[in-house]
């Protein structure tokens, strides 16, 4: 743009729609080509046509061939269509808005910028969570009724209700203090990065990958058999007898747990480490002239000047807990003792047909986490006043 | 075997399995009051009954080559005109989604390649192994279902049906000759004079799996009654050994169904199937005595003796089903570690160690090394076996997809997985000479013919909840409790049926 007002004016006025116009139209070609189920196919069948190769193209089109290929041209164009079709419409909506006067135009702009995204947010949370929270209030006739959130009392249900408290309180406990306590150490050593790369690494891990790896950790055959889990070899090789940790209540639960803190307690680490970094030295050196030592520094300084980070790093490891379901479904399922809210949420809906159901424990997380969002928004507030 | 799919008790009443085989004596009227009755794997029945049909087949099959297509006329309409000479259908696409991953999506590809090929239709499988009942289910609420799909159990075909999302294969088809040919199955997914579904392949669940040479090298033989098999439980367990390889089928989701189906071929072998019915009903509660004795007296006796099962009862529910039988393959099978286990004939080959280690065929040979041999009778007038059975189910209707679904119902449809001597159809005109030299079907065919009637897999068509859920999780309380909390656990199954 700034290149084409240097050499001409004029020609940027025409070039400018022009290839905004094309870029639109490209933009068509590719979402008709992402709507046709066939579409990926059928136009790497074309490109291949093009180039001469008949046969690789009749493959395609008989399903067969180089669909991989075809896949990938396929992720591209949404690539593109999706990054390309937001920016076009921003550039373009925004152009068409800065044309107005000055007065209606300082109205509108906001709006151009915030609209699709309440937009989006209008039709894929708000408009599902409220279809959820009907749904919980019905039968499967669709008459009122509050059978759904009635069973919430049973045994089955508020034993899952106590796994997620478990959950939230060992999970989030266990990643923030972890995560404390490395910051502060990590801080006062000579590879900090090296250390903390190493509690950080997890974190780039999936939580269905985690579950796979710590499966190994937990593994488990009959005595007798070779051991080829790592915490039963080793119970075994001290001279133990093997236990099913997976399958075994209550410590399922808190193997399962294990799994999430050796994930987020890095995330909490590399937070807390930077909010440590920006307590002001000075602070530090007057709390040791007072006669502080390091652990009182640490408990009654370091610690209080962070909490805004700690607020914001609790809440958000909570949410993850009070949500939990991959860990618990990929490692046992929820079959022995262990169900999560979310995981029988997903059994209710898909094994069950019970929907109702299903959304009233959706409801039931909903509303749980919700006083966890109002700290969160309520600890930005604070901060932002602060700042 | 993955899990069901919840209905309403109503629905499953309606769901009548029983069946008798060679339509012979001991018919159960009552209990087929819905529908037809004989047989689950009748094809092998009714080719044995009749020799001249076999003859006749084997000679067509001694052509090797020909293709498995059925030749025309089919008796069915869309099918006569989609293998037509101006193959009307050609290009035409047809989806079928099934959960058939691995070697049986490859046995299943293999089923339908040669009709696609004479039709020119386009049939496009998707393969979705274990997430498929929730990939099904999103797909057909979301109003764009595949055209056919396969489920394991006939609940949530009727419950798809109940919704008004499954096409009535009855309203195009020729109802009388499909009934005809599927007696044993199609009364799973009948609903007065609507068909909601195709029987396609069948298992049978009543077969325990041994080491024959090791077996024949100490002088064991294979018993017949209970009596026999714990008089050589005993003996294994005197030599010095365990008798059994028990896994709940776990680890996971899934764990607790291999218990509940010790506990349907009890029922099945000590009360029949009149009771089987009326307990798959609710009529019959899980605390009546006769479930308790199933759980007490039979399965509690195999599974808490000291010294059966290998590792105790407590290594049954976390022991994984993939190498749960590995220890009876010490030193090639010379020396097993465990005897035993009970497990369905899709079981096999694929998850033997060897083959599972290196991907390559198994050393081992059906037949030779590894045998199976029916469930004892437990009470001489009780011969019933237990069996299972997949359905197709037809969600759109266009003239391509009753050509498949018709090419499903004939024995051409799943023709080629029976050659490669791991499937049993569900259509009693399949001639038996497909079934030659496949010991695990010839097995599985002596049980369905030895059997006066095999029940349905009474865990599949009890609603969801109960089928998938507390079933299997209270069994797992009872096993790991050494069997000293049935009233609590058959109480629990109890209060969890659904109301209404």
């Amino acid at each position: 743009m700034a290149v084409a007002r240097t050499e001409s004016p004029g020609l940027s006025r025409y070039v400018l729609p022009i290839l905004g116009l094309i870029a639109l139209g490209l933009c068509g070609a590719g979402i008709l080509v992402l709507y046709d189920p066939q579409g990926g196919p059928n136009l790497l069948a074309s490109l291949y046509d093009a180039l001469g190769n008949t046969s690789g193209a009749t493959a395609l089109r008989n399903g067969e061939g180089d669909q991989v290929v075809a896949k990938i041209l396929l992720a591209v164009i949404a690539l593109a269509v999706g990054v390309g079709g937001i920016w076009l419409l921003f550039i373009g909506v925004g152009g068409a808005v800065s044309m107005l006067q000055a007065k209606w135009r300082d109205r509108i702009l906001p709006w151009v910028f915030v609209g699709p995204a309440l937009v989006l947010l209008a039709v894929f949370l708000v408009y599902p969570a409220a279809g959820t929270i009907l749904r919980s209030l019905q039968d499967d006739k669709g008459q009122f009724t509050l059978a759904n959130f009635a069973v919430m009392v049973e045994p089955e249900f508020t034993q899952i209700l106590r796994n997620n408290v478990i959950w939230l309180i060992l999970g989030t406990g266990l990643s923030v203090v972890l995560g404390l306590i490395f910051a502060g150490l990590f801080d006062r050593i000579r590879r900090e990065s090296l250390a903390k790369t190493i509690i950080f690494l997890p974190l780039a891990i999936s939580l269905v990958g985690a579950s796979v790896i710590w499966g190994f950790v937990y593994a488990w055959q009959p005595a007798g058999q070779p051991q080829i889990g790592l915490l039963n070899a080793v119970l075994v090789g001290l001279g133990g007898q093997p236990i099913s940790w997976l399958t075994t209540n209550p410590i399922n639960i808190i193997c399962e747990i294990v799994i999430l803190v050796w994930l987020q307690t890095g995330f909490a680490m590399v937070v807390f480490s930077a909010s440590i970094k920006g307590v002001s030295g000075e602070v530090l050196e007057a709390a040791r002239l007072d006669g502080a030592n390091e652990r009182q520094l640490f408990a009654r300084v370091i610690v209080p000047m962070i909490r805004g980070s700690i607020i914001t790093v609790s809440t958000t490891i909570a949410i993850v807990t009070l949500k939990i379901f991959d860990i618990v479904y990929v490692t046992t399922g929820g079959r022995f003792g262990d169900d999560v809210v979310a995981n029988r949420m997903f059994h209710e809906i898909f094994q069950f047909f019970e929907d109702g159901r299903g959304a009233a424990l959706a409801t039931l997380l909903f509303i749980a986490v919700l006083p966890v969002m109002y700290i969160n928004l309520r600890n930005f507030k604070r901060q932002q006043v602060e700042g | 075997m993955a899990k069901t799919l919840r209905t309403t008790s109503a629905l499953a009443g309606v769901v009548m399995i029983v069946v008798a085989a060679c339509g012979s004596s001991s018919s159960s009227p009552s209990a087929a009051a819905s529908v037809a009755a004989p047989s689950v794997a009748a094809p092998s029945v009714a080719a044995s009954v009749a020799p001249s049909a076999s003859a006749a087949a084997s000679a067509a099959a001694s052509a090797p080559p020909a293709a498995a297509v059925p030749t025309v006329p089919t008796g069915y309409t869309e099918l006569d005109k989609a293998l037509g000479a101006d193959k009307p259908f050609s290009g035409k696409k047809v989806s079928i989604q099934t959960q058939w991953v691995g070697g049986e999506g490859t046995n299943f590809a293999a089923s339908v390649a040669d009709f696609a090929k004479a039709t020119g239709i386009n049939i496009q499988i998707d393969s979705i192994g274990s997430s498929h009942e929730t990939v099904l289910k999103t797909r057909i609420e979301g109003g764009k279902p595949p055209d056919l799909a396969q489920l394991a159990q006939p609940t949530p075909v009727l419950a798809y049906a109940a919704q008004g999302k499954v096409i009535d294969v009855a309203t195009f088809m020729d109802a009388k000759k499909l009934s005809a040919e599927h007696p044993a199955t199609i009364g799973l997914v009948t609903q007065g004079s609507k068909i909601w579904g195709i029987p396609y392949k069948a298992d049978v669940k009543s077969t325990i799996w041994y080491p024959i040479k090791a077996f024949a090298a100490k002088g064991y033989t294979v018993p017949t009654t209970w009596d026999e098999l714990i008089k050589l439980s005993d003996k294994i367990v005197a030599d010095g050994s365990n008798p059994w390889c028990i896994s709940a089928g776990g680890p996971g989701d899934a764990t607790g169904w291999q218990l509940t189906d010790w506990v349907e071929e009890v029922v099945l072998k000590t009360k029949g199937p009149a009771y089987y019915n009326d307990w798959i009903n609710h009529k019959v509660t899980f605390q009546d005595p006769g479930i308790k004795d199933a759980l007490d007296k039979y399965v509690g006796k195999i599974f808490f003796t000291p010294n059966y099962v290998f590792g105790t009862n407590t290594a049954i529910v976390p022991q994984d089903q993939k190498t749960t039988m590995d220890p009876m393959f010490t030193a090639d099978l010379a020396t097993p570690k465990c005897w035993m286990q009970k497990i369905p004939t899709w079981y096999g080959p694929d998850f033997f160690p060897d083959q599972r280690a290196t991907g390559q065929p198994s050393k081992y040979v059906l037949g030779t090394d590894v045998g199976i041999f029916p469930f004892p009778t437990i009470d001489p007038a009780q011969k019933n076996a237990e069996g299972s059975a997949d359905t197709m189910m037809m969600l759109a209707d266009r003239p391509e997809v009753r050509a498949v679904a018709e090419f499903l119902a004939t024995p051409q449809g799943i023709q080629k997985w029976i050659e490669a001597g791991s499937a049993i159809s569900t259509n009693t005109s399949t001639p038996a000479a497909w079934y030659a030299g496949a010991y695990k079907l010839k097995v599985a065919a002596d049980i369905a013919n030895t059997a006066s009637a095999i029940g349905f897999d009474a865990s599949d068509l009890m609603p969801g909840k109960v089928g998938a859920g507390t079933f299997w999780t209270q069994m797992d309380q009872w096993v790991n409790s050494g069997g000293t909390n049935t009233d609590a656990v058959l109480k629990a199954i109890d209060d969890s049926w659904p109301a209404s």
